[in-house]
């Protein structure tokens, strides 16, 4: 699957986008925090800090651990205040 | 009197040259605290809703805050409160800086200016009194240079806000400028052009006494340093300007007069993009520790950035060449206008031309068939023309809704506005409970009255399908807003305050002296939208006002069909908005004030 950036966790990221695999939300979390340690301080453990959200396929806002991830989902990281 | 206030306001007639100390009675500034709430209040009770915004004897007011000079961290705000000369309804626009604080210290809570000076003039307030002087030499001088000479003449210790060539042409959405930030909304420019001043110029030596001075000092310092972590890092790393690509992901980045809701040039115009090709600085308006403002390097001077501004001038306008928008954004600022209506009339006008509808024709030279989508040139020649009022120029400067009427052919079913005011960069079909924030907002389509928007990139709802659950959300957006509007505080706090009402209370009480508690603060926030729209109900406003254009009604966004809002949906979220605000009818509005 693939994990795209935007905003603040893209310029921690470094990248605009990464394939991963993970077959839950906190496994991908977990593994985004080992393979790039700059998102670290915005990762605790399986969650994302709540200045950083997640979405899955540009539809829905997720945050449960235990939400399944499937191989052709795009799962979105970013900032939660959106507005300007 | 209560600590962090001086009790009374200044009454200026420009038409006299004459000023009056008016009291402020304890129990007005406990319930309106200051800021939007105190402005509304003596805009109603100036009897404004009922006279032409234009007018000599319409009132204008700048409204400070308990907390402006104090330590608190973005407390250096103003209000500038009158009726619109757009929307014909309240129109409350905030700009940052030095002003509140030197206005403040000309020992009051609150300026208000009636009338019509004699001259363009320049009014000179301090501690020990007002007069005006002639403004000839700044006829048609932009904002900034406006504001640098008068310091010059005046001193360093005057701040100063002022209009430029379009606040002093009535184009219905001037803004009144200081320190480069603008009270940008809803033509408060026009209507202090209307009173023939070009400036204002503060100083005062005044300073208001804070109850538990140590309490304060404490939780500043405790809320600055929360204000450097990572619920601000968004603003200062990249500033709103972040908001560009993540919202043509969500296909929310309104585009081409809101006919699509992505951008395929949004890459060129990003703050990644800009950062990677231009230099970049960042600044603070006073007593603020959080940075906000990136300006990047544009031909040999700097612009500053804001998410509105590359939106309206950029994709709205279907504009992706960055040289183009970045001195658009930097004309809007030194001419004194709102870049969202400017760049919204011009998306307006640019899809007219393209039906066929402003090509030819016209009335007056009105007609502009050069006007295209993606004309970088062609939007800067709108812009001074704008400016002007000349040409196309003067019909653009009423904004989309008076241009529509003019132009015909159904156009306001496109004009991109809500109540006369032109519709900011979140595209209301993918973000529904932001369309509701829209609908019933008292000034018009407005994301800094209602950050709906935050319930919509929430799992809060389902953006492209909201439900009646999502109304007690939004009214809770609006409910925190007029609260930061009136403390007044940078919504830019909002994701550092984890308790909001707790912590705005705290601030409040350690201020003032008042046992202030969140549950009272929750029935201020209500009494000032309630006010808003008393005064709305007062001008005219009726229920049918309270919709979007019938574009997002009728037709589902191109690139994403999901993204449908139906009449009846936004009729229904509407009514239960109202069901909420105990607003069924427009009677009961009043009687709950």
């Amino acid at each position: 699957m693939q994990v795209e950036f935007f905003g603040v966790p893209r310029q921690r990221a470094g990248i605009s986008v990464l394939e991963l695999q993970a077959d839950t939300l906190g496994q991908l979390l977990g593994t985004l925090a080992v393979r790039i340690p700059s998102l670290g301080e915005f990762i605790t453990v399986d969650r994302l800090h709540p200045t950083f959200v997640a979405n899955l396929n540009g539809d829905k806002f997720v945050s449960d651990p235990e939400t399944p991830l499937g191989e052709d989902d795009r799962l979105l990281i970013l900032s939660a205040d959106a507005g300007g | 009197m209560p600590f962090g206030y001086h009790g009374c306001y200044l009454r200026i007639d420009v038409s006299s040259g004459t000023s009056e100390r008016m009291p402020l009675p304890d129990a007005v500034l406990r319930q309106f605290i200051g800021g939007s709430g105190l402005g509304v209040k003596l805009l109603l009770d100036e009897g404004a809703a009922h006279v032409d915004p234009l007018a000599p004897e319409a009132p204008l007011v700048f409204a400070f805050s308990p907390l402006v000079g104090s330590p608190l961290t973005t407390s250096a705000k103003f209000a500038v409160v009158g009726k619109s000369p757009l929307t014909e309804r309240i129109n409350d626009s905030l700009a940052s800086s030095g002003f509140a604080i030197a206005g403040k210290g000309c020992g009051c809570d609150a300026i208000v200016i009636v009338g019509r000076a004699p001259e363009l003039s320049v009014l000179i307030i301090e501690d020990a009194g007002m007069h005006l002087e002639p403004a000839a030499e700044y006829r048609g001088a932009t904002c900034k240079e406006t504001e640098t000479a008068l310091k010059a003449r005046l001193g360093a210790g005057f701040r100063v806000a002022s209009i430029g060539p379009a606040g002093e042409r009535l184009v219905r959405y001037a803004t009144i400028s200081h320190d480069g930030r603008h009270a940008g909304r809803g033509g408060s420019g026009a209507v202090l052009g209307a009173k023939n001043i070009k400036a204002i110029a503060v100083r005062g030596t005044q300073r208001t006494q804070w109850a538990h001075p140590s309490e304060l000092t404490a939780l500043s310092r405790s809320l600055s340093k929360r204000s450097f972590g990572p619920a601000t890092a968004k603003y200062r790393e990249l500033g709103t300007a972040t908001n560009l690509l993540t919202f043509n992901r969500f296909g929310a980045l309104p585009t081409r007069n809101f006919q699509s809701g992505t951008f395929e040039e949004a890459a060129s115009i990003s703050p990644e993009q800009l950062s990677a090709t231009r230099s970049k600085t960042r600044k603070s308006c006073m007593a603020c520790t959080i940075g906000c403002e990136h300006i990047y390097s544009h031909g040999g001077s700097g612009v500053r950035v804001e998410y509105e501004s590359l939106f309206a001038l950029g994709s709205l306008c279907g504009v992706g060449d960055a040289d183009a928008v970045l001195r658009a954004s930097q004309r809007c600022d030194e001419l004194g206008l709102d870049t969202i209506s400017t760049g919204g009339t011009i998306a307006f006008a640019m899809e007219c031309v393209e039906r066929g509808w402003l090509d030819k024709g016209l009335d007056k030279g009105m007609d502009a068939p050069w006007l295209k989508f993606g004309d970088g040139d062609a939007m800067l020649r709108a812009i001074e023309l704008i400016g002007s009022r000349e040409g196309p120029g003067d019909l653009l400067a009423e904004g989309s809704r008076r241009a529509a009427h003019v132009i015909g052919h159904d156009s306001i079913a496109i004009a991109p506005q809500v109540k006369g005011l032109e519709i900011p960069g979140y595209e209301p079909r993918a973000l529904q409970t932001m369309a509701l924030g829209f609908a019933v907002g008292a000034r018009g389509a407005d994301h800094n009255r209602s950050g709906a928007y935050e319930v919509d990139f929430s799992d809060k709802v389902d953006r492209r399908h909201v439900t009646l659950d999502a109304v007690r959300h939004a009214i809770d957006t609006e409910d925190k807003a007029a609260l930061m509007d009136s403390l007044i505080i940078c919504k830019f706090l909002r994701g550092v305050l984890t308790d909001f009402h707790a912590e705005a209370a705290e601030m409040l009480r350690n201020v003032t002296g008042w046992d202030v508690s969140a549950a009272e603060l929750r029935d201020t926030a209500r009494r000032i939208v309630s006010a808003k729209r008393h005064f709305n109900l007062l001008a005219g406003w009726t229920p049918a006002e309270d919709t979007l254009p019938e574009r997002f009604l009728t037709t589902p966004l191109p690139n994403d069909p999901e993204a449908s809002l139906s009449r009846d949906r936004l009729d229904a979220l509407v009514a239960e908005y109202h069901r909420q605000r105990g607003w069924s009818a427009a009677e009961t509005a009043l009687q709950k004030l």
